[in-house]
């Protein structure tokens, strides 16, 4: 692996054992760098314990959506949960993590930047308008296009979905009319856009898609090749832990079939207004 | 074509094997009047009996209203272009195919309703029925719940099936339900094993928007290791209160017209 190689982690949901495997592989390649994407707790058995292993290595992290919501209260609108049954278990999950969550962790958490720029690329949990939008890779191009080209960037790397991708926009254009006071006609222009990309780290602690792996991404900044990483974990281990804890049994269910448990609002681009 | 004379079928088979499916084409395609009656069969050593709890009647009669309901004793003659099946869920074959070697017990359940069947017909034995979903059970456990009353959030109802259908809450070999949504709607959701996907099949009968539904809802489970306490966990995290359901059918009070608005 080059030196210019970086990792970007995202959506942890207190693993343990998902972020130990992930950071292990990290490091057998000898990449230094890491990006962490938020998400950092909610779901899983040990919030507390990978927020401590974040800071340990020091890792630059944005915020995610349930770090937000940890530390500022359930505060989100209705749209954050697709159905009843999920706001539910959302909020007994929520309840329980900041209950076990100590005051210096919670402090961490809410010193997290919403974003984290590198030059022209530009690192968020769900999309730059929201920590709770989900850039899913079937979105329309132009609505994916906007996201990344009003953020200034060139690479927008998001996670959120829990499904990685590589999405690559290519051939876009803005054409825009333009009337001025006091002079005749309009004038047309079009800005014909460089291609941008997103990038979709996916999810180290509750994969999602449809393979218990945790996964994340590698980036080389030299080369602009993305990388989608999928690493073995002892599955079982935070299972258990699941349970031990009293969270709800289907999450440990879920997690071991490599099932989505915090499904996607029905309209996936709407942005929480508080 | 069934020939035109009175008759009485007991169409029988293990859970799942299609039995209602087959019933419902078959009154369908009847042209003269029919009628239905569901049979409680009876467990035997580790193969428990699903209770059904009305849940095929309810399904069929909405399907065919014409259809009569045998479970009250009928007054004779019948018309001589009647059609009765009956349904019993039975996991092995009778020894003999003919009406005379009926179990005592189902023959009971017939006798006091005054049925008397011409055919035993039974799923993995007869080529008239068909026979790719007809599986042996060794063990089977079975679980259900009474939903009267009850209306789903239809998000959380569908991710319940699907919990429920790919092992959150155990083995689940059959699991079959009438389900009520906010908008009046009711749906027939059926599962085996042996098939790919679920069917969710709405009824024709839609309930006015005044409160909770009339109708029959219920959910049938069989498999093993079944997790009752967590499935109704579940469906009590799914059902909505008095207070969603006014949100949902308030707008559609207003949306109908002045003359409808009646109880």
């Amino acid at each position: 692996m080059t030196p210019m190689a970086h990792a970007v982690i995202s959506c942890l949901h207190a693993n343990l054992a998902a972020v130990e495997a992930v950071l292990e592989d990290i490091d057998r390649q000898g990449i230094e760098t890491i990006t962490c994407l938020g998400d950092l707790v909610g779901y899983g058995p040990q919030p507390n314990e990978v927020v401590q292993l974040v800071r340990e290595r020091a890792i630059p992290t944005c915020q995610g959506c349930w770090d937000e919501d940890i530390i500022d209260g359930l505060n989100a609108c209705e749209c954050s949960y697709p159905s009843q049954l999920a706001e539910r278990r959302g909020h007994r999950a929520h309840h329980w993590t900041a209950e076990q969550m100590t005051d210096e962790n919670k402090a961490f958490l809410a010193s997290l930047p919403m974003t984290l720029r590198r030059d022209r690329l530009l690192f968020v949990h769900g999309s730059p308008n929201s920590q709770h939008e989900y850039l899913l890779p079937d979105m329309s191009a132009f609505a994916a296009l906007e996201r990344v080209e009003t953020a200034g960037a060139d690479t927008l790397f998001c996670g959120h979905t829990h499904q990685p991708y590589v999405r690559e926009l290519s051939g876009g254009s803005i054409r825009v009319t333009v009337e001025q006071a006091g002079s005749e006609g309009a004038t047309e222009q079009e800005l014909t856009l460089p291609m941008r990309r997103i990038v979709n780290a996916g999810s180290v602690g509750e994969p999602r898609h449809g393979d218990t792996k945790a996964t994340y991404v590698i980036h080389n900044d030299t080369s602009g090749e993305v990388t989608i990483r999928e690493v073995e974990y002892d599955v079982a281990k935070t299972c258990q832990a699941i349970v031990d804890a009293g969270l709800p049994e289907v999450f440990a269910w879920r997690l071991s079939h490599g099932f989505e448990y915090a499904e996607r609002a029905d309209d996936a681009s709407h942005v929480c207004e508080r | 074509m069934l020939e035109t004379m009175s008759t009485t079928w007991l169409i029988s088979g293990p859970p799942g094997c299609g039995k209602t499916s087959w019933i419902l084409n078959t009154l369908r395609d009847h042209p003269g009047p029919c009628g239905y009656l569901r049979l409680k069969g009876t467990s035997q050593e580790g193969l428990e009996q699903g209770c059904d709890a009305g849940i095929d009647r309810t399904w069929l009669q909405d399907q065919i209203p014409s259809l009569e309901d045998l479970s009250t004793p009928q007054p004779s003659p019948a018309a001589a272009d009647r059609i009765n099946l009956i349904e019993l869920q039975q996991f092995q074959a009778p020894p003999e195919e003919a009406p005379e070697a009926i179990d005592p017990a189902i023959r009971s359940q017939l006798d006091t309703l005054q049925l008397r069947p011409d055919r035993c017909l039974l799923f993995g034995r007869d080529p008239e029925l068909p026979g790719q979903d007809t599986l042996a059970f060794n063990r089977l456990e079975a679980w259900s719940l009474s939903l009267h009353n009850s209306v789903w959030d239809p998000n959380s109802l569908s991710s319940f099936w699907f919990e429920l259908v790919n092992g959150a809450y155990g083995d689940v070999y059959r699991a079959k339900a009438l389900m009520n949504l906010p908008d009046g709607r009711a749906f027939f959701c059926n599962w085996m094993v042996s098939q790919q996907g679920s069917q969710f099949l709405p009824l024709e009968r839609v309930e006015p928007p005044h409160g909770r539904p009339k109708r029959s809802s219920e959910l049938v489970v069989q498999g093993k290791a079944l997790n009752g306490i967590g499935i109704q966990t579940t469906i009590d995290d799914c059902l909505i209160s008095d207070d969603v359901l006014e949100m949902h059918q308030a707008p559609m009070r207003d949306q109908q017209p002045e003359s409808t608005h009646t109880r």
